[in-house]
């Protein structure tokens, strides 16, 4: 899985940010890009000792900048299932056929009876 | 090419550029090294007092903050008495 996959999964989720100098941030996310640079909403920051606290409506966290975040335990199960429905229907569009391997009939050609492929499904 | 992918799914230990020492289940990482770390636990090592187990869940771990990932054998891990464990906490990467 890819952690780029999960962080946009956890869009409208609670999360906690550690920049590299010791700051935490606690908010929701809003966006994200490809280079981790986000938006969170609703934000609580601490200082690095974590004794001095602000809150603020938004802000906006250069990727470069984070440690790390947290995210809800729940997301990962969340990520894994959309991954394998996605699996699955590039499998079936691509026209998956029964018995995997030589049986060339399903294969190429256009048109003809075959076209498509019944898709193999998951399981079963 | 050297690659992360022999340890999806596996326990590992992570230690970061800040002395932090986590384990978790490695379940996914890119290109940049960043990882995602599933059921993670930071370790706290002190001289005078046992390790302390700190659970964090679900963790994405910036590549560049990345100083080292190995996989745990989890029986000799088992077997090990964290808390009769003392030692001094890894200091932070220093520049210059």
């Amino acid at each position: 899985m890819l952690p780029l996959s999960l962080l946009t999964a956890a869009q409208n989720k609670p999360m906690l940010v550690e920049l590299k100098n010791g700051e935490t941030l606690n908010g929701h996310l809003v966006n994200c890009d490809n280079f981790m640079n986000i938006t969170l909403r609703e934000v609580y920051q601490t200082n690095p000792e974590g004794d001095r606290f602000w809150k603020l409506k938004e802000c906006y966290i250069r990727g470069s900048t984070i440690k790390y975040l947290r995210v809800p335990d729940t997301l990962l199960d969340v990520v894994k299932e959309e991954q394998n429905r996605a699996r699955d229907v590039g499998r079936n569009a691509r026209g998956g056929h029964i018995g995997g391997r030589g049986a060339p009939r399903a294969r190429g050609g256009r048109g003809g009876p075959m076209r498509g492929g019944r898709g193999r499904g998951r399981g079963a | 090419m050297s690659s992360l992918q022999g340890y999806v799914d596996r326990r590992v230990l992570l230690v970061l550029q800040d002395g932090r020492a986590i384990v978790g289940v490695l379940a996914g990482f890119d290109q940049k090294s960043n990882i995602v770390l599933a059921d993670s636990k930071e370790r706290v090592y002190s001289s005078d007092e046992g390790v302390e187990e700190i659970p964090l869940g679900l963790y994405l771990v910036k590549g560049e903050m990345i100083c080292l990932v190995g996989e745990l054998d989890e029986e000799i891990d088992k077997s090990v008495d964290l808390a009769t464990i003392r030692a001094e906490p890894i200091p932070p990467i220093r520049y210059g």
